[in-house]
């Protein structure tokens, strides 16, 4: 009897190849997402190739889902259907690297750590500190527009990629943008891919501008008395010359958590402001400067930390607390974005309103980029902490922002939608999809409004 | 004698008062062009107030199936804001209004009439500043910028219009209103504000913009590259950012057109010189010096005849004074000039200036060169007199070749300026059938029936592979 599985595997198969096929229960549940496994993985090797599948899936409406090491594969609510997982593993081509340009095409498949040590023997980075850190695909980091601490500074992906490659469910290979800095072209098309979270197109290969890599690197901590302090701290900082590389909001819980790494002097039951700043020497010695005379007027310590492996290891953690998180458990990781001047008022109101003693509560902020996190469960009480995710939605609303659920339960998923309410441009953006996924078959289901 | 106002005009009249529509001839024909001229003049040009009266006239012209555009101060390079197929012209000078300005989260609201200038100046007493700075600031509007994702000097280092505006108040082509973006980053959904950044009003007509301020930096210092051969100028730019130093700006001009700029400005351009780069540094203090220093060994590594230092603000200000009013210059000495917009790879910059000599002695013109070096985007100033037919041929073509040579090196056709009537033909020599019927879908979405700009971007397959030649002397870019 041939099934339809065999059927789809054999077609497949015809399209790029049996080796670049797999099917298999063992195989497709490492892709399973949201508890959801695919029928069959499917491993072009070419841009050409995933058109073709894309092509073969919409024709006959199986749904996909494009990904790489699945580090962001969490974030989304759960797919409608699963059909296809098209895993992006055997592009890792660099297509085209001018370091004297500042400018490098690469395929979705390269890993963000390979990437950076290829370009890093020239001096070169792309400032960006994503969740899955090295594991991150460049691919999956443009499609969600991941972004970590260093965003108030360097910006986040959509300001990085100057042009893309994309297969369309057409099964067609498009071009929007291109390998200059500076290109207005035509619609800007890369930017409605970059932050889709593959819902458009697969992204299959990206021009990239580089940043050369600063001199010198400093961390300072600020220690802050309360969260009013870290205000205060946060709005000094604003007033000063120095433009910090990146900040973190520590408060007392989220010590808790880098416990190991900070190992903290000062008194308990405070906050610290981390500040990292990048130059030259002179520079650094400024800044240092600039930070000792917040620390004074505020009236709290600074101290310059060692740029050893424990700070580093607390960068990793405030921007990849993902490896942490339990997936499949009753954890909860949440990415609240406000305006900047709100950071401190909405952790205060969190912290105040929402946080019960039996709940494992932990919150940080990057108060330059204005984006809050919180980690939280409930052991007695799983169910309860919906409810405290939905009012900390409505708490990021009310200050003019928003709240993303990045990882949660699954029955968590089923009542808590993950992107929040649409606006009044939502229409568009369904028929956007509706335009580029006709048969909704890229990741349905998964995106703001169940696109 | 006034005439009896068209029907057009008088049902614009009732939703925008008397006093906000013009119809007469004579007063249209002050709309029918930009750096380019059409052919036709709009039917009407009104003057809403409001998003609500916005949303009427774009109802009206769609009940009457009239093409609707949108004009700032009509200082667009490529045709973007005037009217091929005739229809109804809003003009946004009457939507000035900086809304709000929120300057512990770096944000102001603003209608799209305000002038890019008067933003920077409204804040700049607080320390901040708005960092896309095209060469028309003066005068151009924000809702222009937006139209056309437009650049500027010091793009270089902070970014062109998209990377600076976060959110907008859209009406599109239906009537509806739509809000993109948010005054925060991390709004989920698809990027429409990226999106309509740059799609030159066919995708909707913009009614407000929320963009991002920026601290003024603590020093700025201002250099003055002299060299007597302009491969060291281009050489000098590619080893700047080869070792990785960004400056805030990186303009070049060549002999000639510094001369031109010298006897119209007096900013201190030595006028025997080849080659000239503008070069400024923002930051720290201590950053400043010590970047300032580096660059100015690489200048004299390539061997620059004399490296300056503006020493007052003053003397700054001339200096910017200077490139800004560079288009302006050319009209003491040229009938007329074609200026063209492209884009090269920054190590591509020696090889290209070589290349737009030998057209201009293949063609027998002259051709000024003007670029933001630091972003190899060029801006060759080709003179003419538009009277003789014999040299508006050579000029289109010698456009066309080096259009040709910036994408076969890995460029693009319009770096700032945009696509608008003057392009829309070229758009096949970067982008595949595929590519732009991609481009069509997402029009589609937003302006199926092709009643906003219409005729411009897109390839209308009128006309194949042809630039539409500016012919306007002098202005600002």
């Amino acid at each position: 009897v041939i099934t339809a599985l065999d059927r789809t595997l054999a077609e497949l198969a015809g399209i790029i190849g049996a080796e670049s096929v797999a099917a298999g229960e063992a195989t497709c549940a490492a892709f399973a997402v949201d508890g959801k496994a695919p029928r069959l993985v499917a491993y072009p090797t070419s841009a050409e190739q995933v058109a073709e599948v894309l092509r073969y899936a919409s024709q006959e409406r199986l749904a996909v889902i494009p990904l790489r090491n699945g580090t962001k594969l969490a974030v989304g609510n759960p797919p409608h259907e699963y059909d296809i997982a098209l895993s992006v593993k055997q592009m890792n081509r660099v297509w085209h690297y001018e370091p004297a340009d500042l400018t490098v095409s690469v395929e979705p498949g390269m890993k963000f750590g390979d990437f950076r040590l290829f370009v890093g023997k020239d001096g070169l980075w792309l400032p960006l500190n994503p969740a899955g850190g090295e594991s991150a695909s460049l691919g999956g980091i443009v499609a969600a527009n991941a972004t970590g601490s260093y965003r108030c500074h360097y910006g986040t992906p959509r300001d990085m990629v100057l042009g893309m490659k994309i297969a369309t469910t057409e099964g067609k290979v498009i071009k929007s943008g291109g390998r200059v800095v500076k290109n207005v072209a035509g619609y800007d098309i890369t930017k409605l891919l970059i932050g889709s979270f593959g819902t458009l197109g697969v992204i299959v290969e990206i021009s990239f501008k580089l940043f050369p890599t600063p001199a010198e690197h400093a961390t300072f901590i600020l220690t802050a008395g309360t969260l009013d302090k870290a205000r205060q701290i946060r709005r000094a900082l604003q007033q000063s010359p120095i433009l910090p590389l990146r900040t973190a909001l520590l408060d007392t819980c989220s010590m808790e958590f880098l416990k190991k790494a900070v190992q903290s002097e000062d008194q308990p039951g405070s906050c610290q402001v981390w500040i990292e700043v990048g130059g030259t020497k002179r520079v650094l010695e400024r800044c240092s400067a600039e930070l000792g005379k917040i620390a004074a007027g505020t009236g709290e310590a600074m101290r310059n930390q060692e740029r050893d492996e424990r700070t580093e290891s607390v960068w990793r953690k405030i921007d990849e607390p993902h490896a942490d998180v339990r997936t499949n458990a009753d954890d909860w990781l949440l990415k609240v974005s406000v305006p900047v001047a709100t950071v401190e008022e909405y952790l205060i109101r969190a912290n105040r309103d929402l946080r019960r003693p039996e709940h494992f509560w932990r919150c940080w902020a990057d108060p330059l980029g204005g984006i809050v996190r919180l980690w939280l469960h409930s052991t007695p009480e799983p169910a309860g902490v919906e409810e405290v995710v939905l009012k900390l939605r409505s708490f990021a609303e009310e200050f003019g922002g928003s709240l993303v659920v990045e990882i949660a339960p699954a029955d968590g998923k089923a009542r808590v939608d993950a992107w929040g309410a649409a606006g009044d441009d939502f229409e568009v953006m369904r028929k956007l999809k509706d335009a580029w996924d006709p048969n909704h078959i890229l990741s349905p289901g998964r995106f703001i409004g169940e696109l | 004698m006034r005439t009896k106002p068209s029907s057009l005009a008088q049902k614009l009249m009732r939703l925008v008062g008397t006093d906000a529509v013009l119809w007469q001839p004579e007063d249209l024909m002050l709309y029918e062009y930009d750096a380019l001229s059409s052919l036709r003049q709009p039917d009407a040009v009104a003057f809403p107030t409001t998003t609500d009266q916005v949303v009427a006239i774009v109802r009206l012209a769609a009940r009457e199936k009239m093409p609707v555009i949108a004009r700032g101060a009509g200082t667009g390079l490529s045709g973007g804001a005037v009217m091929p197929e005739g229809g109804i012209l809003v003009g946004f000078s009457r939507m000035k209004k900086i809304l709000e300005i929120d300057l512990e989260n770096q944000r102001a609201r603003v209608q799209p009439g305000v002038v890019n200038l008067d933003l920077s100046l409204a804040v700049s007493d607080q320390g901040y500043f708005y960092a896309p700075d095209p060469s028309s600031q003066k005068a151009c509007t924000l809702g222009g910028n937006v139209a056309e994702n437009s650049g500027g000097p010091h793009t270089l280092a902070y970014g062109v219009t998209t990377n600076h505006v976060l959110g907008l108040e859209v009406v599109l082509p239906n009537g509806e209103v739509i809000h993109t973006g948010a005054t925060h980053c991390g709004r989920p959904g698809y990027d429409l504000t990226g999106l309509i950044v740059g799609s030159e009003g066919t995708l909707g007509i913009v009614t407000e913009i929320i963009v991002r301020l920026m601290r003024k930096p603590e020093a700025v210092k201002t250099l003055l590259a002299v060299y007597d051969r302009v491969f060291d100028a281009t050489r000098t730019v590619a080893t700047i950012t080869a070792r990785g130093i960004t400056p805030a700006a990186l303009e070049m001009m060549d002999g000639f057109t510094l001369r031109a700029v010298e006897d119209a400005t007096h900013a201190g351009y030595p006028k025997d010189s080849a080659a000239v780069l503008l070069i400024e540094i923002e930051g720290l203090r201590e950053g400043v010096e010590e970047e300032a220093d580096q660059i100015e060994s690489v200048c004299r590594e390539n061997h620059a005849r004399n490296v300056r230092r503006a020493k007052t603000n003053e003397e700054r200000e001339l200096l910017w004074r200077g490139r800004k009013n560079a288009f302006g210059a050319m009209g003491r000495i040229s009938p007329s000039f074609y200026v063209q917009d492209g884009v090269i790879p920054r190590t591509r910059l020696p090889e290209m200036l070589e290349f737009i000599a030998a057209v201009e002695q293949s063609y027998e013109l002259k051709i000024g060169n003007i670029f933001h070096a630091g972003d190899g985007n060029l801006h060759p100033l080709i003179m003419f007199d538009s009277r003789d037919e014999g040299q508006h041929q050579r000029v289109l073509k010698a456009a066309t070749e080096i259009m040709k040579k910036c994408v076969e090196m890995g460029g693009s056709i319009t770096g700032e300026h945009g696509v608008g009537m003057e392009k829309n033909e070229l758009m096949p020599l970067i982008f595949s059938p595929d590519d732009l019927d991609a481009m069509r879908k997402v029009k589609s979405v937003f302006n199926p029936e092709g009643t906003f700009n219409p005729a411009k971007l897109l390839p209308t397959g009128k006309m194949c592979g042809e630039l539409r030649l500016q012919v306007s002397a002098g202005g600002p870019a």
